[in-house]
């Protein structure tokens, strides 16, 4: 059990040093700490505090040294406003992952560990959810729940749970067997005592990378349910709607707002995606390589 | 073989059920008063409860759901609340626009990504490879509705290249309206299916038959052509399989947006006008759609690799 | 009738297949209709894509003089306008003979049978049958003798035998007493009866094909119109063609002071209509309608929001429009948009000094600016402009907009700098346009310290609220059904409150007098000086913030003849004349 134990932080310290040694992991890192501060920045009221200063004379002003990235129809500053959309997507990306992956681990451990009736019982949830179309699943829920930022963590995290708990399961397949479950079985360990204490650890690198595409995945689908009309409230500053008000001014050659947003979402998901490669190889360097 | 067939197909009649019964759950049961919503303007409570028997809500639920899976099975999904109009009827309507759009962009997107990704492959870890992948993580990293929006503003707005939107059911009409939309399909799928057929080459080239056919003396070319593209196939057809059902449904985005009157854009209306007969009717569809292309892609899969089938 | 802002807002226009090769016959008038049309049967037809097409297709026994104004009714199938009893209950309508149905399978010969006096009371009652989900219940509803028992009965349901039976039994106030008369009896005075009667609802339809279609109807539609139905893409576009045996018209001979000049009366006493095929294509996004207007393939529609800077200035149209030939149309919406307060709301119903402060903190110079481009009246009162009874010069004093006077008003509601308030729930439908409206709402109150979450839905989740009195505040606009400013003012009477127009749940005992004596006395001053009173009494308890009245700015290509449009003339298709050799010209250019 020590042993394992061991291997186990080997491994962790192995990954955070392979991690380290690659530059492009690291600039990721890097791009998703700087938006975790500004968020925070922009939460706190440090930065950005004029995101939702109206100014009805400055409308749609274009990119300009005081407005970097113009000014919006009330003539709020758009940099602000996608400053301030950032900790939007921030609370869906990880509301909405943590509770995917909450749910696909649960249930994945579940079923990978008891197997039998418990397996098929998961196994028959998961690939019936699975079928659905995903985007008309989540609009189902916004139905029932009716909009806001509650119903997109939510809807987002009930319906995109499902490739965490294969990758779990299946895992928890493996580990049932291995010597050291076998083990603490005889030191008289519980089923829960096993699943979460013993088992779970060990599957944890999992648990990380799909909570990290979990993340993308929520931001991208908060765009297009916006787009829907089951965004965030009115008011609220949010690329999704700021993508979505773009239809209309587009044609008023009214560019910054999209871009602006586009560009915020871009360098974001970019290097969350490029971060979890890294982070996949890191933690599984049989990949490595290939 | 067959007997591994007919038990997937029995395998089946669980996951339909589960289906049946996530819908009915979530439309019938926790999604607010239907009647309500279908009576519209005016609608007095006496209104309201006749609405309500003759949506047949007055019943118990088990009858409910009884009539739901009646309705499936004989394809009659009754009328859509907003229109009116029978969601058969819509949906057989549908299924032509969607596909012109849909199939077009799927063929088109695998004549590209394919062999590109087998290049790619046999590039691994050169400049060429590396700067591909990174493109194609970055096109990921664009929202959907962005690449919409760009593609009609500047393709065919500025540039006037393509119309704006619009659709001709004649065949020669078809291709003017339907040729952007299909391009920006195309263009949707491309980081992704490049990234994940070329983690699939690699993987080939790993493996052992590889080896072996260089020990052999044979090309590099011919290695790639004859062995990994081939073993290659597998996994990419029968992922590919899985798209087919989102082929029928189209896309939800790009018909709304194009005005192509498909079944992404019955659901984009439907979703506007909160016709949940309509809603539910295309959940049933794409689900089982969905389910049925899985029995096909795993069929496929255990005609090439029979040990799957002990499993 | 109530509308999503947006969706009616003027704009309109549309795609066409411009395909490579000469077409065969460009006698074609192209229309984009705004929204998905859902079906074409008049029973239904209260959405606005319907109504651009189904009065083409069918009739009423009144229509809308074409070029006169203020608008003016005149017989269309009927042979005269009714003759009405001293008493001003009874109206008998002689209706013209000879008038046929379009050719159809549906008839036994496939010939279009002759219109009876009997159609139109079958057609009625179609409206008036509570089995059919139709809006149009409401233009008859307790203001025809009998027919409310009637629909009673009906509504009580039973066997298909019996229902059938119900259905069959006479009302006593629909009567035909030979094949061109009908005789209504009123079951209260009813002015208005002539301009129900020009309304879509009321068209005729033959029987033998609602029987035969059933619910299918609404595909298959067969009237009396000078277009016949030919066919109907589904999300595409609806083609009618000329109908060889439409009765006959011809274009209006006298119009409006102006009409002359503006070349209106240029095919005066030609027969009509001018045009052999009307295409309606379906586009529900503006910009794809807008592209397609500026590549001539459509022939007339409105301007986007977003486009307006660069199609007009100063009320005028850009000389590069005009220079390909392009017109402009102005005129005014019957309507008006607002601010509704939920007066059933324990919170904003009880605190007038609330509303007060609520609508003198709402900046409408800057809206009518943001969202409408200034084509907009600002709105005082319910009263819609070019209706009778509409005052220019009337001025609601809590529609100033006083930062500082709203915060007084805001101190005496109990709430001194909004504290104490909670935040009030904003009901908006629709659009991203809808959204922005509603962010500056919220924008606006938030100076004077009041906070506003945005309730966003979709339309008929919208109006579930609205009919269950949950919508605390919201914003609409009603639309007049026929040009009176009885129907404007019904949106405040408290017998009419939701699930009817009353949305506000407004109930003063003071306007529903006032309310209940203008609707027993002819139109005329008298009339008029009473919808002032109930115009006062709404500016007394502020249960709305009106905003604007519309102004619609129809942009039409250099060939299009004799455009007039207007909001209750919905049948103006037929007057509309396709100049060819001009079209070929233009064309080039654009």
């Amino acid at each position: 059990m020590v042993s394992i134990a061991n291997k186990g932080r080997s491994l962790w310290a192995d990954a955070v040093l392979r991690l380290r040694r690659d530059p492009l992991a690291m600039v990721c890192f890097t791009i998703i700490a700087l938006y975790l501060l500004m968020s925070l920045l922009c939460a706190t009221g440090v930065i950005f505090t004029d995101y939702n200063v109206t100014d009805n004379a400055q409308a749609y002003q274009p990119p300009s040294a005081e407005h970097w990235m113009g000014t919006d129809l009330f003539g709020r500053d758009v940099m602000a406003r996608a400053a301030h959309g950032t900790i939007t997507s921030l609370i869906v990306g990880f509301f909405g992952a943590a509770l995917a992956v909450a749910i696909g681990t649960i249930l994945g451990a579940l079923a990978g560990y008891f197997g039998g009736k418990i397996d098929d019982l998961i196994v028959w949830l998961y690939t019936t959810v699975d079928t659905i179309p995903y985007i008309l699943l989540v609009v189902a829920f916004s139905f029932v729940m009716g909009p806001g930022l509650n119903t997109l963590c939510l809807a987002i995290g009930l319906t995109s749970w499902i490739r965490f708990c294969r990758v779990i399961r299946s895992e928890f397949m493996k580990h049932r067997e291995r010597e050291y479950v076998q083990g603490a079985t005889a030191l008289g360990a519980g089923h829960l005592r096993r699943i979460f204490i013993h088992i779970l650890p060990n599957t944890f690198h999992l648990v990380l990378i799909n909570f990290s595409l979990g993340f993308v995945t929520a931001i991208k689908s908060e765009v297009i349910l916006s787009y829907l009309g089951m965004g965030v409230a009115p008011g609220t500053p949010s690329w999704g709607m700021m993508i979505s008000d773009a239809k209309l001014e587009l044609f008023r050659e009214v560019w910054w707002g999209l871009a602006a947003a586009t560009l915020f979402m871009f360098f974001l998901v970019l290097a969350f995606t490029l971060f979890n490669d890294a982070l996949r190889d890191a933690l599984d360097p049989k990949l490595k390589n290939r | 073989m067959w007997r591994y067939v007919a038990r997937r197909m029995l395998y089946m009649i669980p996951i339909l059920f589960g289906i049946t019964l996530v819908t009915f759950l979530l439309f019938n049961v926790a999604g607010g008063d239907p009647a309500a919503q279908a009576a519209g303007r005016y609608a007095t409570p006496e209104r309201l409860a006749q609405i309500r028997e003759q949506m047949g809500l007055d019943k118990p639920l088990l009858e409910q759901y009884l009539h739901m899976v009646k309705q499936l099975a004989t394809f009659d999904f009754g009328r859509s609340w907003s229109s009116r109009q029978e969601i058969s009827g819509l949906i057989w309507a549908g299924i032509g626009p969607s596909l012109s759009v849909t199939f077009p962009a799927f063929v088109l997107s695998l004549l590209i990504t394919i062999p590109f990704s087998l290049l790619l492959a046999a590039k691994r870890n050169t400049a060429i490879d590396k700067g591909t992948m990174v493109t194609c993580l970055g096109l990921i990293s664009i929202s959907s509705v962005v690449y919409v929006l760009a593609g009609q503003y500047f393709l065919a707005y500025k540039l006037g290249w393509f119309p704006v939107s619009g659709w001709d059911p004649s065949w020669d009409g078809r291709w003017q309206y339907a040729t952007l939309p299909i391009l920006i399909m195309v263009s949707l799928s491309l980081g992704a299916d490049i990234l994940f057929f070329r983690t699939v080459f690699v993987e080939e080239m790993f493996q052992d038959y590889v080896r072996t056919a260089r020990s052999k003396g044979l090309s590099n070319a011919k290695i790639l052509l004859k062995h990994v593209l081939k073993n290659g196939m597998v996994p990419i057809i029968t992922a590919v399989v899985l798209q087919i059902p989102f082929l029928i449904t189209g896309s939800l985005l790009i018909e709304s947006f194009f005005g192509i009157p498909g079944l992404g854009g019955l659901i984009y209306q439907a979703i506007q006008e909160a016709d949940f007969p309509v809603i539910k009717a295309m959940v049933l569809i794409g689900a089982i759609s969905y389910m049925v292309f899985q029995l096909i892609s795993d069929v496929l899969y255990a005609l090439v690799d029979p040990k799957i089938r002990l499993s | 009738m109530f509308k999503n802002i947006f969706v009616i807002l003027a704009t309109s226009l549309a795609l066409a297949a411009c395909t490579k090769k000469a077409p065969e016959n460009d006698n074609t008038i192209n229309y984009g209709l705004r929204t998905n049309l859902k079906a074409l049967d008049p029973e239904q037809g209260s959405e606005t894509s319907a109504n651009e097409i189904i009065p083409n297709i069918f009739e009423t026994l009144f229509e809308y003089h074409y070029l006169k104004r203020p608008v003016v009714l005149q017989p269309l199938l009927a042979e005269a306008m009714p003759t009405v009893s001293k008493d001003g209950r009874t109206y008998t309508i002689k209706i013209k003979k000879g008038i046929r149905f379009q050719d159809s399978e549906v008839f036994p010969d496939g010939k279009g049978r002759e219109v009876k006096a009997q159609d139109f009371i079958y057609s009625w009652k179609r409206i008036a049958d509570p089995r059919n989900k139709g809006e149009g219940w409401w233009i008859f509803d307790g203001k025809i003798e009998g027919i409310n028992d009637w629909n009673a009965k009906l509504a009580k349901g039973g066997k298909p035998e019996e229902v059938n039976e119900a259905f069959n039994a006479p009302i006593s106030g629909l009567q035909a007493p030979d094949d061109y008369t009908i005789v209504i009896k009123l079951a209260k005075p009813f002015y208005q009866l002539n301009n129900v009667l020009a309304m879509p609802f009321a068209s005729v339809v033959p029987k033998e094909a609602v029987d035969k279609y059933g619910e299918e109807f609404m595909n298959h539609p067969v009237g009396t119109g000078p277009y016949k139905f030919e066919s109907w893409i589904r999300g595409n576009k609806v083609t009618l063609v000329r109908n060889p045996n439409w009765h006959g018209g011809t274009y209006p001979n006298e119009g409006a002071p102006g009409d002359q000049e503006a070349g209106l009366l240029a095919d005066a006493g030609k027969p009509l209509p001018f045009a052999d095929k009307l295409v309606f294509h379906e586009i529900p996004e503006a910009q794809p309608r807008w592209l397609n207007l500026m590549k001539g393939a459509l022939d007339f529609g409105g301007i986007p929001k977003d486009n307006f800077d660069n199609t007009i200035t100063d009320g005028k149209l850009k000389p590069e429009m005009v220079s390909k030939g392009m017109k402009l149309w102005t005129f005014p919406s019957l309507e008006v948009v607002y601010i509704g307060f939920n007066m059933a709301d324990p919170l904003l119903g009880k605190n007038l000094e609330l509303r007060r402060a609520l609508s003198l903190a709402y900046d409408g110079q800057t809206a009518r600016k943001k969202f409408y481009n200034d084509r907009a009246t600002i709105a005082m009162s319910p009263l819609s402009p070019d209706i009778d009874g509409y005052d220019a010069k009337f001025v609601n004093p809590w529609k100033e907009f006083n930062v500082e006077k709203a915060k007084e008003h805001l101190k005496k509601a109990g709430y001194p700098e909004g504290k104490g308030l909670p935040a009030i729930e904003y009901n908006i439908s629709g659009s991203s346009t809808d959204r922005q409206m509603g962010e500056y709402v919220q924008q606006q109150f938030q100076k004077i310290g009041v906070q506003v979450n945005i309730i966003s839905s979709s339309w008929p989740q919208f109006i579930e609220r609205l009919n269950q009195k949950k919508a605390q505040m919201f914003g609409i606009a009603w639309v007049a059904d026929y040009p009176d400013q009885g129907n404007m003012l019904q949106t405040l009477y408290s017998k009419s409150a939701a699930p009817g127009p009353n949305n506000s749940n407004y109930n003063s005992k003071e306007f529903d007098a006032l309310f209940e004596q203008s609707e027993k006395i002819p139109p005329g001053p008298a009339r008029i000086a009473l919808f002032h009173k109930m115009r006062d009494q709404f500016v007394k308890d502020v249960p709305w913030i009106p905003t604007v009245h519309r102004l619609n700015d129809i942009i039409y290509q250099g060939w299009i003849n004799n455009l007039k449009r207007h909001d209750i003339i919905r049948n103006s298709y037929k007057y509309i004349r396709v100049d060819q050799a001009k079209k070929a010209e233009l064309k080039a250019k654009l």
